[in-house]
C-alpha cells in the first residue's frame, strides 16, 4: 500500500512539475530571448557580418567583369578641382560602376595629376586612364565670370582623344577588333545619366543622338525624327548651329574617331559650338542615328552643382583657425 | 523519460525581394523567411539589362532603412535617378522615398519601379500654412520634416519592436552626395552614430568633437555650436530600435529654430555620451552636403531664336539683374539662400 501510495505521489508529482513547466515555455512564447550567453561576442558577430559583406560585394563584381562579349565604350570625363570635385566624381562612379565595359578616362585641368583624383581613382573599382592637360590661361574662365563665357574641357578632351588615337595605333590583333565596335562618350562631371543611356550608345555605327534634359534653358533638348532619321533639331537656342546639341547628347563611335584624326575640339569655339567643331568633321545630320526611343526619352540631364558657401570656412581661415586641411573634402 | 519542452521563440524574419526578372516584390512588408544566400546572387545579375539589377540580399546584415523626402521640380528626377545608382550597389538597402504631394506621382512610382531596388513609397502634402514663409520664420516648418516623419511611422507601424530583425535609419535627402564607404561605417550602428558632413553651415566640413576616449563631446561648427546637436541631417543614423522603442521620439513641426531640427528628433532619443563617432573617429568626409543648382528655363515654350546674339543678351540681363537684385536685397534676406525663381519675384 504505501509503495503504491508513493508511486502514486511521484507521478502526480511529476505531472506537476511538467505541467508547471509547459506553462513557463508557453509564457516564454513572442518573449525576447536574452541570448547574451550563446551568442559569440558583439565584436565577432560584427566581423563575421564584414566578411559576408565583403564577400558579397566581392560576387558582384566579378559578376560584373565577366561579360566581355559587349561593344566598350570609352568615357572621357574633363575634370578641375573645386571643392565639389570629389563629391561629384564619386556619385559618378557608384553609376560608371554598373555599366560593364566600360573603360574612364578622366583628364585633370592641372599641370599634374593631383594626389586626390589619383587616390580617388585608385580606390573606384574602375577601369581608368588618368590624364592630365593644363588649359592656356587666355582660355581659362577667370573667377566671377559665367559659365558660359568660354568653352571649357575642349583641351582635356583632345587629350582624351589624343590617348585613344595613341592606343588604337598600337593595339595588335584581338584588341585591335575589340575596339573596332568601342564607342566614345564625352561625359562631364556634374551631369546625371541613367544606366540606360550606356546600353543605348552602346551599338553606335558612326554617331547616336539622344535627347538631353535641363539644358539651353528648356526641360530639354533633342533632335527631332521623321521616318528614323534625324531632320532637325529642338533646341530653345540658336538652332542654326551645325549641331545644336549638348555634350551629352551624342556619342561617337572609335572607329569613326580613329579613322578621323584631324577631328578635335575647338577651344576658339564661339559660345555653344563646340560640340559642331568636333562633329562636323565626322558626320553630317543625316548619319545621325537615332537612341533612346527614336529620341524622344531623357536619358541623361544636364544638372548643375552650386558653389557651396564657404563665408564662415573664409572667415576662420583669416582668424588662422581653418579647417584642418589634411581632411579632404 | 523527462519531456523536454524546446519551443523554439517565434522569429519574424522580414521579407526581402524576389529579385527574379519580372516577379520582383518591391514593398517591404512581413514576409516569410528570405530566399537563401546563394540563390538571390544567382538572380541577382540580370543578363539583358544590366540597370534593372538589384544587389543580393542577406538574412544576417543589417538592413539600412534610408528615409529620402522629395518633391517636384525640374531636378527631381535626375536627383532620384544618381543616387538610385549609388543605392544599387548597397546590400540590404530599404529605401523609403516620402513625395511632398496630395498623390503618388507616376514619375516617382515608375521610377522605382525601374530602379530594381527595395522600397517603400509614401506620399504627405505639407499644408500651405507651413510651408516656407518669409515674414513668420518661428512658423515655417523645415522641409520635408512631415515627410520624414511619416517615415518613421511608417516604420513603427510596420516593424515589431520585438522581432529580431536588425536595422539603421538613416535621413538621405535626394540632393546630397553619400560615398559607399559611408552606408557600411553606418551599418554597425549600436544606439546614434555620427560623423563629419562636407559644405554645411559654411564651412568645409562640420564635425563632432571627439576626445581621447573617443566620445563626442562637442561640435566643431561655427553657426550655433551650441545647440544639443549640432549636426546636419545628413551627419548621424539610428539604431532602428531605438526609434522602435521611443514611438513617441518625431520631428518638431513648429517652433522650430533654424538648425535645430535635428536636435528637436535627437533629443528625445540620445544624449552626448551614447554617440558613436565613426569615419575614422570623424576624420574623413564620406558624405557631401552638395545642392543642385534650379535650371533656368527661360526659353521653355519657345521655338528658338534666329538670332543667338539676342537670347544671350536676354540670358546676360537676367543674370546680371539678379545679381544685382540679390546684392540689392542683400541685407532684407538676411544672406539666406533664395531661389533664383523668388528673386526674379521680388525683384
Amino acid at each position: 500500500m504505501r509503495m503504491r501510495l508513493k508511486l502514486k505521489t511521484v507521478f502526480v508529482l511529476y505531472f506537476m512539475v511538467s505541467l508547471l513547466g509547459l506553462i513557463y515555455a508557453l509564457m516564454q512564447l513572442g518573449q525576447r530571448c536574452d541570448c547574451r550567453d550563446h551568442d559569440m561576442s558583439k565584436d565577432q558577430q560584427i566581423s563575421q557580418l564584414r566578411g559576408e559583406l565583403q564577400k558579397l560585394q566581392e560576387h558582384i563584381k566579378t559578376e560584373l567583369s565577366k561579360k566581355t562579349d559587349v561593344p566598350k565604350i570609352f568615357v572621357i570625363t574633363p575634370t578641375y578641382a573645386r571643392l565639389v570635385q570629389k563629391a561629384e566624381l564619386t556619385r559618378l562612379s557608384h553609376t560608371f560602376l554598373h555599366v560593364p565595359q566600360l573603360h574612364w578616362i578622366v583628364v585633370e585641368d592641372a599641370p599634374q595629376p593631383t594626389s586626390l583624383v589619383t587616390d580617388f581613382l585608385a580606390a573606384s573599382g574602375l577601369t581608368y586612364t588618368h590624364l592630365h592637360k593644363l588649359t592656356p590661361k587666355d582660355r581659362k574662365l577667370q573667377e566671377g565670370d559665367p559659365s558660359w563665357l568660354k568653352p571649357r574641357g575642349a583641351e582635356q578632351r583632345n587629350e582624351g582623344l589624343r590617348w585613344l588615337r595613341e592606343m588604337g595605333a598600337a593595339a595588335k590583333g584581338k584588341e585591335a577588333a575589340a575596339l573596332e565596335e568601342a564607342v566614345v562618350y564625352f561625359a562631364d562631371d556634374d551631369n546625371t545619366y541613367s544606366l540606360q543611356l550606356f546600353e543605348e550608345m552602346r551599338y553606335t555605327y558612326r554617331v547616336s543622338v539622344w535627347p538631353v534634359g535641363l539644358v539651353g534653358g528648356m526641360k530639354f533638348e533633342r533632335p527631332v525624327v521623321e521616318d528614323g532619321k534625324v531632320v532637325r533639331f529642338h533646341t530653345g537656342w540658336r538652332p542654326n548651329r551645325p549641331f545644336p546639341i549638348d555634350m551629352a547628347g551624342f556619342a561617337v563611335s572609335l572607329r569613326l574617331t580613329l579613322t578621323n584624326p584631324q577631328a578635335r575640339f575647338d577651344g576658339d569655339a564661339q559660345m555653344g559650338f563646340l560640340e559642331s567643331s568636333f562633329l562636323q568633321s565626322l558626320v553630317t545630320m543625316d548619319d545621325l542615328e537615332p537612341k533612346a526611343d527614336l529620341c524622344t526619352k531623357v536619358l541623361v540631364w544636364h544638372t548643375r552643382t552650386e558653389k557651396p558657401k564657404m563665408k564662415r570656412e573664409d572667415a576662420l581661415q583669416k582668424q588662422g583657425m581653418g579647417s584642418d586641411p589634411d581632411v579632404e573634402v | 523519460m523527462v519531456p523536454i519542452y524546446c519551443l523554439p521563440l517565434l522569429r519574424n524574419i522580414f521579407g526581402c525581394t524576389d529579385n527574379r526578372t519580372g516577379a520582383t516584390k518591391k514593398d517591404f512588408r512581413l514576409h516569410g523567411s528570405c530566399i537563401t544566400e546563394n540563390k538571390h546572387i544567382t538572380n541577382a545579375i540580370q543578363i539583358k539589362y544590366i540597370h534593372q539589377r538589384p544587389p543580393p540580399w542577406s538574412d544576417t546584415l543589417p538592413t539600412l532603412h534610408i528615409i529620402t523626402p522629395t518633391y517636384s521640380r525640374p531636378v527631381q528626377k535626375a536627383e532620384l535617378t544618381r543616387l538610385s545608382n549609388t543605392f544599387l550597389h548597397v546590400p540590404n538597402l530599404h529605401w523609403l522615398v516620402v513625395e511632398d504631394s496630395a498623390q503618388k506621382t507616376a514619375l516617382v512610382s515608375r521610377l522605382l519601379e525601374n530602379t530594381g531596388l527595395n522600397f517603400t513609397h509614401l506620399n504627405v502634402e505639407t499644408p500651405e500654412n507651413l510651408r516656407t514663409q518669409k515674414k513668420l520664420k518661428n512658423i515655417r516648418t523645415p522641409r520635408g520634416t512631415m515627410q520624414r516623419n511619416l517615415a518613421l511611422r511608417w516604420l513603427r507601424e510596420n516593424i515589431n519592436p520585438n522581432s529580431s530583425h536588425k536595422g539603421v535609419v538613416y535621413f538621405a535627402d535626394d540632393d546630397n552626395t553619400y560615398s559607399l564607404e559611408l552606408f557600411e561605417e553606418m551599418r554597425w550602428t549600436r544606439k546614434a552614430a555620427v560623423w563629419p558632413v562636407a559644405f554645411v553651415g559654411g564651412l568645409r566640413y562640420e564635425s563632432p568633437k571627439i576626445n581621447s576616449q573617443g566620445k563626442v563631446f562637442g561640435w566643431r561648427t561655427v553657426f550655433d555650436p551650441r545647440r544639443p546637436f549640432a549636426i546636419d541631417m545628413a551627419g548621424f543614423a539610428l539604431n532602428l530600435h531605438l526609434i522602435l522603442s521611443k514611438p513617441q521620439a518625431y520631428f518638431k513641426l513648429k517652433g522650430v529654430k533654424g538648425g535645430y531640427q535635428e536636435s528637436s528628433l535627437l533629443q528625445d532619443l540620445v544624449t552626448l555620451s551614447d554617440l558613436e563617432p565613426k569615419a575614422a573617429n570623424c576624420t574623413k568626409i564620406l558624405v557631401w552636403h552638395t545642392r543642385t543648382e534650379s535650371p533656368l528655363l527661360v526659353n521653355e515654350g519657345r521655338k528658338g531664336f534666329k538670332s543667338g546674339n539676342a537670347e544671350i543678351r536676354r540670358i546676360f540681363k537676367l543674370d546680371v539683374k539678379i545679381r544685382f537684385c540679390f546684392f540689392k536685397h542683400n541685407h532684407l534676406l538676411n544672406k539666406k539662400r533664395r531661389d533664383l525663381s523668388e528673386l526674379a519675384l521680388i525683384c
